[in-house]
């Protein structure tokens, strides 16, 4: 290639879905660009002069609106555009205009198509269509395969992350001490002609170099440990913690083919177990006093970063939460009756929202009521205010915040006997005003936690017969959840929203989550579906045919891929020492992400519009 | 140049093909300039950036020469080429520096004689697009004389020239900076390269003018006249 273009090649080079091509491809790619510039408020594509182009935009910007003018894309720097082939009648009719002067790289489709050819990933990038692109990404991030977190089953190899630093038997007690204040480790390992001879720690050069007076221009080989006691990579971490307690040591050398590859340290191991889901759950039951408790969900932040960073799913992740969430509950009601005796009648304490869903992280707000025995007399409500203060506030101490719009068993209006539930909800479905709706995401998911859960299934079997196929109701609420929309994509790096003004960063939650989470209630709602997962709710919404395969399929993708990236989001503020949120720069993604969140938009999108077109209604509000 | 302004360039062209004995000339000669009424959107234009060992044309040589062809308002990447030229003269440092090449490469490059033909060849017959053009032109009409005792004509576009021109209609008041290549694409919302070689900034000029010609309200109907002097 013409060294001269190596400009041009590096700007291309920065952007999906040529980021993925090869430095031979990277280099000629150049050559097969004819170069166009478009005056701010032309029409773009020009259709007049060509096309079969794909167009790749320089500097500028473009915004694309579809018949309805209604804006559907806006391109700037990086962003590309496949022109249709004129001959095309089945395409859309999409109209770009320059909002700046444009200055873009053309690609013809012949030189495309060689691409293609070459290229699997570069073709999937423009054959598959949004959903297949989507489902692509998903199975990539966690091509990493689900492991068992139970910690026993564990290989030593998957807690060792890094190399160990090994010097020669010759080296001198400072060298060795050198290189390990340069290498941040507290613990080396000696060879000998390549062999395992010993271990040398912080400790060793303390308690047999210093502390004795040795010089420090002496062999390591005079102060380290000899006779090692070893693992194998494949070692289950259970039978190393054994081996280490049983010989009271603290460092064992990993080995793989006769070559050490890591060494395991019982800090490695608290640091695991610490944040580990059962045995967390064991210390939430073994917990005594809501100070206890208090401490254990302090593990929690790093409990989502170690599962995020096993890969896990983001459903996994919200089940692992939710179930946690469970515990402490459980575990303080018990210490509540601890204090205030057996309960006068029968209750049961449900949780509401997120936890009802098992869809929660590490940062929730606690929502929750408590559906009491009808048989409930006036002298036992003062027992049940006591149960539910003492549970919130403990909660709240716990890091689950009191929720802000008072939807607490702790508020007499959510601390209710059976009858008076089935009355509040017979009037949030017959009249369905603005309030109830906004409480519908609360109370129209719940699930029992603790107690005498009959008293919860007779309030959801009312409920359901109530709302299945109610079209009034339903139509009402699929205006509400036609509330949140999901942003039309990025712009450089502002999140693009229908009339309104670029934001900096993206409300995941809102605009991501939620859209689907409420359609899924609605659908559940209408069909009489019990569950209360986002996800088992689109999969009985299959079962009954309220769902097409397709909009089923997609919409989990959707889910999970939007749920990943918020995972990922929220784990690197963790990381970072800061309280993790649902607000995602649009820098911290990469061109391929955001094209992949865009797409996941436009099945929020469809699936919005589907739901439109089938209750009219739903549009006035 | 004279008789270029008085009866145009085709008669100059012309001219010097009768005069002429170079092959070399005689070939670029004989192939037609565009019609000034011809419209600039079919045309076709060679944009060219010359690097050099400084600013006399008596004195100093060209070490390399970029080019890259524009059609239909739209450049032409494929076209593209970057040719070094030897020079026996030592590099001055000022210009290593500029245009980050070093002797070594220069070793690696064609001689004048055989590089200017290639020249010759790419713009027989088409319309010459450079920044500050009359370097170029100046260069070429030296080493044509030199090499083939021959005057040199082209029909030229300048995009200084241009710029210059678009401020005086204006009334506008200009330093002389802000007609530098880097600026004006600035102000066009262009990308700033970095790279400063012969066929980058040949690349820069053709896009600077595709913009300057966007700028034009009836650019379709905008006829090569439209940016001679």
């Amino acid at each position: 290639m013409e060294i001269e273009l190596i400009e041009i090649r590096d700007f291309i080079a920065l952007y999906p879905p040529f980021n993925i091509l090869d430095e031979n491809a990277l280099n000629t790619l150049p050559k097969k660009l004819t170069i166009r510039y478009f005056r701010k408020g032309s029409i773009f594509p020009d259709l007049t002069l060509d096309n079969k182009n794909l167009y790749i935009i320089r500097t500028g910007a473009v915004e694309l609106r579809n018949q309805q003018e209604q804006l559907v894309d806006k391109l700037s720097e990086g962003d590309i555009f496949l022109s249709k082939d004129a001959s095309d009648k089945t395409s859309n009719e999409i109209k770009g205009v320059c909002v700046e002067d444009t200055l873009v790289y053309l690609l013809g489709f012949e030189d495309l198509f060689l691409l293609q050819n070459e290229f699997n990933d570069f073709d999937r990038q423009f054959n598959f269509s949004v959903n297949e692109r989507l489902r692509h990404a998903v199975e990539l991030s966690h091509s990493a395969d689900m492991r068992d977190l139970s910690a026993m089953k564990l290989e030593v190899s998957e807690l060792t992350d890094r190399q160990p630093v090994i010097v020669d038997a010759v080296t001198t007690i400072q060298d060795a001490a050198k290189l390990m204040t340069n290498e941040y480790v507290s613990s080396i390992l000696v060879t000998n002609n390549g062999k395992l001879v010993g271990l040398l720690t912080d400790k060793d050069i303390r308690t047999r170099c210093v502390a004795k007076g040795l010089g420090y221009d002496e062999p390591v080989s005079s102060i380290m440990s000899t006779g090692l006691e070893t693992v194998l990579d494949k070692t289950l971490l259970s039978e190393a913690l054994l081996l280490m307690t049983r010989n009271k040591i603290h460092h064992l050398p990993v080995m793989k083919d006769d070559e050490a590859i890591g060494i395991l340290t019982t800090s490695d191991v608290v640091r695991h177990l610490s944040a580990n889901p059962t045995l967390i759950a064991t210390d939430i039951y073994k917990a005594n006093s809501v100070d206890a408790l208090k401490k254990i969900s302090a593990r929690l932040p790093e409990l989502q970063l170690q599962l995020s960073l096993s890969s896990s799913t983001a459903k996994h992740i919200g089940e692992v939460f939710s179930s946690i969430t469970d515990a402490i509950t459980c575990r303080l009601i018990e210490l509540a009756e601890d204090l205030y005796g057996k309960a006068p009648v029968e209750y049961v304490w449900t949780a509401g929202g997120s936890q009802a869903r098992n869809e929660q992280t590490s940062h929730s707000d606690q929502d929750n009521a408590l559906i009491i025995s009808d048989e409930l007399q006036p002298e036992d409500e003062k027992y049940f205010e006591n149960l539910s203060s003492f549970v919130c506030d403990g909660l709240d101490a716990c890091g689950y915040i009191y929720c802000p719009g008072e939807a607490m068993a702790s508020n007499p209006l959510w601390r209710q006997p059976l009858k008076v539930w089935v009355k509040k909800f017979t009037h949030w479905i017959q009249s369905p005003e603005p309030k109830a709706l906004m409480l519908s995401s609360i109370f129209f998911d719940l699930r029992p936690v603790y107690g005498t859960f009959s008293l919860f299934t007779e309030l959801q079997n009312n409920v359901l017969t109530q709302t299945k196929n109610n079209e009034f109701f339903i139509s009402h609420m699929v205006g509400n959840a036609l509330t949140h929309q999901p942003p039309l994509g990025f712009f450089k790096n502002f999140v693009m929203v229908q009339d309104e003004k670029h934001k900096n960063t993206l409300d995941v939650k809102h605009r991501g989550v939620v859209p689907i989470v409420d359609i899924a209630r609605v659908i559940a709602l209408d069909n009489g579906i019990k569950a209360t997962n986002t996800v088992e709710r689109l999969d009985y919404a299959l079962k009954c045919n309220a769902l097409s395969v397709e909009m089923h399929d997609n919409l989990i993708d959707a889910l999970e891929y939007i749920g990943s990236l918020r995972i990922r989001h929220q784990a690197k503020q963790i990381r970072a020492g800061l309280d993790a949120d649902n607000y995602l720069p649009p820098e911290e993604l990469s061109g391929l992400e955001k094209n992949h969140l865009k797409d996941s938009f436009s099945i929020i999108k469809t699936m919005q519009h589907f739901f439109e077109s089938r209750y009219p209604s739903a549009r006035i509000r | 140049m004279m008789f270029d302004a008085l009866f145009g360039y085709n008669y100059t062209r012309r001219k010097l093909l009768k005069k002429t004995n170079s092959t070399v000339m005689q070939e670029f000669l004989s192939n037609p300039f565009p019609d000034k009424k011809d419209l600039i959107t079919n045309m076709d234009i060679v944009s060219i950036d010359f690097e050099t060992t400084g600013l006399d044309i008596a004195k100093d040589k060209v070490i390399s020469i970029g080019t890259v062809n524009i059609g239909h308002l739209a450049v032409n990447l494929i076209s593209s080429s970057h040719q070094l030229i030897k020079t026996k003269k030592q590099l001055p440092e000022s210009s290593v520096v500029i245009h980050q090449i070093t002797d070594t490469q220069i070793t690696d490059a064609m001689s004048i004689e055989n590089a200017l033909p290639i020249l010759l060849k790419k713009l027989s017959g088409k319309v010459m697009l450079a920044h500050n053009a009359k370097i170029e032109l100046g260069f070429i009409n030296k080493m044509c004389q030199e090499l083939y005792g021959s005057d040199f004509i082209i029909p030229v576009i300048d995009t200084q020239y241009l710029a210059k021109r678009s401020f005086e209609r204006q009334n506008k008041v200009f330093k002389s900076n802000e007609l530098r290549l880097f600026n004006l694409r600035k102000s066009y919302n262009m990308p700033a390269y970095k790279a400063h070689n012969a066929l980058m900034d040949a690349i820069a000029t053709a896009e600077l003018f595709l913009a300057m010609v966007s700028k034009i309200a009836s650019n379709k109907n905008a006829c090569l006249r439209d940016f001679l002097p």
